[in-house]
């Protein structure tokens, strides 16, 4: 089974022949600096601690920067099918770039889990095994019913990354809920000038809610974008008024759920999406165990005030 | 001849003068945008929050924009302006936060860290014979890389939090009549400190001539090597400045930032007349280039504009204003000045 793989991943064939049933997971994520993708990470590395006892490892692929992303991610993945890679596990950000990578490891008879973006459709197309993530669209279709609900009737989501298809769908999905709830929402795109300057953000949507005075409900689809929008509400003088619902979390965004400055956060448990990746495919490999549960969703889930507390002790552990 | 026609002549020539300056048009690039967006935008960025819109966003670009002038009327690049904010930020934040320790304590070693990656800079580009773009492209991913592994061995996520004393929070990073910066403030004394620098010191016809000509700036006895390293730990300086700034504001410092800053400063620089070649440019032309930015970026969401071509009106500005500055300083040059009578 495994072994033209490992007669042809040469210079290493001695190595893996020895824990020839150990399964080595590629796992291709993003940039493990990425706030959000570093707790992914850590997930993938826990359930590889699991890998590891066994004989196996996890190798993270992350790609440099997100100016390329769908086509940078598909390199990766063939990287994957170079090195040997028994199993892998990878987001289908931008379907176009990768699923003819995709395709090829599924072709090369390497077990697949679409994770984070994608959806059970893609795994489907695909013929991967499983999706474990969250739904991006009904992320933001939480996100909109939740400010909707609340009686934050006119949204907008502030696109810091256009052109990526799970921000796309959040904002999408965002629009779809505060409509379902009898409101409507809008999407406002950012030039790159502004990504990852947290005063441009800040500037961006404060200078579109005085332009659009009616907006009263804002959805960002980070969370460093949340912070940036919590202070350009506060410097509108808005405060109060428009309410802020992001997807993901971090300490300050919690502490800020607390303080009420911010009404919600969508949460996808990106500490599961890597973690139950690796693992499925670890127990597959080596074990031949499946699940039989198809797309296993760790998200999406409204963290508000009266769960945030709740929330607070896994940050200070880094998995959530 | 009598009094009057004198007056006019002088008169004249001052106008004469002032429009051969090279600021002149980038003074007018950034009159046309205002006009345009002030078209576009109506009341609301006509008034107060339009203004602290566009300023907000200036002061910060701007402090880097000023340095990183400087370097390149010297003839050098500094792209690792991008990964000295967040390092700095973070340093801030894991010292004061993390540690606990006094905020002027955290402050001055998120400043320290740029002085030493602006001193690395400039000693890699003295002694060796890279250029500087590349060397700071190396110390920018180095920077990022040492950044983002210390963050998280340290405080084993990729944030860090701190809630900054009232002081602190009041010099650094408050908003003054909940929507004005005081980055602006520190924004104006940068001017006035490099002003005296180019303009006023002798260190400025030091700097022209090593973006002129290095080996002849040597020749007539310019400490170049020394000038360099100074005017890199300058750049390292400022954007840890603007770091410390952010990391006061938003409370929050992220490894994921600042990358926007490296071609956005340049950008200001370079709409401001600043020669990328080295050895021409002013203060005020960065200055004014830097509002002009800056005025782009926000009017855009002013203006009722699709925001989807945010980024094409920005290229464009660019391309427009590097040709116009171009075109002007040669129209400028071919007309001489007449002589006195």
């Amino acid at each position: 089974m495994n072994l033209t793989k490992i007669l042809l991943g040469a210079g290493t064939a001695a190595l893996v022949a020895g824990t020839a049933m150990a399964a080595d997971v590629f796992v291709i994520g993003g940039k493990p600096d990425d706030p959000f993708w570093s707790i992914v990470k850590r997930g993938a590395e826990d359930a590889g601690i699991v890998a590891e006892s066994q004989g196996g490892s996890v190798t993270w692929l992350g790609p440099q920067n997100y100016d390329n992303l769908g086509v940078d991610a598909a390199e990766l993945i063939r990287q994957a099918i170079d090195q040997g890679a028994d199993a892998v596990v990878g987001p289908n950000w931008v379907p176009e770039a990768m699923d003819p990578a995709f395709q090829a490891v599924v072709d090369a008879g390497i077990p697949l889990v679409i994770y984070n973006a994608g959806g059970i459709e893609a795994a489907d197309r695909l013929g991967a095994m499983n999706y474990v993530g969250s739904n991006d669209y009904k992320g933001g279709v939480a996100a909109g019913e939740y400010l909707g609900n609340a009686g934050n009737l006119k949204g907008v989501c502030i696109n810091t990354l256009p052109g990526a298809a799970n921000i796309e769908a959040f904002c999408n999905g965002f629009i779809e809920g505060i409509t379902n709830v009898g409101g409507e929402g809008s999407v406002l795109p950012l030039p790159a000038t502004s990504f990852g300057s947290a005063t441009a953000v800040a500037q961006a949507v404060r200078a579109h809610l005085l332009q659009n005075p009616d907006i009263d409900a804002v959805f960002t689809i980070g969370n460093v974008d949340s912070n940036s929008a919590v202070s350009g509400i506060a410097q509108a003088g808005k405060t109060g008024q428009v309410k802020v619902c992001g997807m993901n979390f971090d300490e300050s965004i919690l502490n800020n759920i607390k303080n009420g400055s911010q009404a919600c956060a969508i949460d996808q448990q990106g500490y599961h999406q890597g973690y139950l990746a690796v693992s499925i495919l670890n127990g597959f490999v080596n074990y031949g165990l499946t699940v039989p549960t198809r797309e296993i969703l760790t998200g999406p889930g409204v963290i508000d005030a009266s769960t945030v507390d709740a929330t607070l002790a896994g940050v200070k552990a880094g998995t959530r | 001849m009598s009094t009057t026609t004198k007056d006019k002549r002088s008169a004249a020539r001052m106008l004469g003068r002032l429009v051969r300056r090279a600021e002149t048009g980038s003074f007018l690039g950034m009159v046309v945008v205002y006009i345009f967006f002030a078209a576009l935008g109506g009341r609301v960025f006509l008034g107060a929050p339009g203004f602290s819109s566009w300023l907000n966003t200036a002061a910060e670009v701007g402090i880097v924009a000023l340095a990183v002038g400087l370097l390149i009327i010297a003839g050098e690049l500094d792209l690792s302006v991008g990964s000295v904010i967040p390092a700095s930020s973070l340093t801030v934040a894991i010292v004061s936060s993390h540690y606990g320790a006094p905020e002027i304590i955290g402050i001055l070693a998120g400043l320290v860290v740029g002085l030493m990656v602006g001193f690395v800079n400039g000693f890699l580009v003295t002694r060796t014979s890279i250029p500087s773009l590349i060397v700071t492209i190396g110390t920018m991913f180095g920077v990022m890389g040492l950044t983002l592994g210390f963050t998280v061995l340290i405080a084993g996520s990729t944030g860090v939090f701190i809630v900054p004393d009232p002081v602190t929070k009041a010099l650094l990073g408050q908003f003054v009549g909940g929507m004005f910066q005081v980055t602006m403030f520190w924004w104006a004394a940068f001017i006035v400190i490099v002003f005296y620098l180019l303009h006023v010191s002798p260190y400025g016809n030091w700097i022209y001539a090593l973006g002129g000509d290095r080996e002849s700036a040597r020749n007539a006895g310019i400490p170049t090597r020394k000038l360099t390293i100074g005017l890199f730990m300058l750049s390292g300086f400022a954007a840890a400045f603007v770091g410390v700034g952010q990391v006061l504001t938003y409370q929050s410092a992220q490894v994921l930032t600042g990358q926007a800053f490296i071609f956005n400063s340049i950008m200001c620089v370079v709409i401001g007349g600043v020669l990328l070649t080295g050895g021409a440019g002013s203060v005020i032309g960065i200055v004014l280039g830097t509002l002009t930015f800056s005025i782009v970026n926000q009017g855009i969401f002013f203006s009722g504009l699709d925001p989807n071509i945010g980024s094409v009106i920005i290229g464009a500005l660019l391309l427009i204003a590097v040709l116009s500055n171009d075109s002007f300083r040669k129209t400028a040059l071919s007309f001489a000045a007449k002589k006195a009578p």
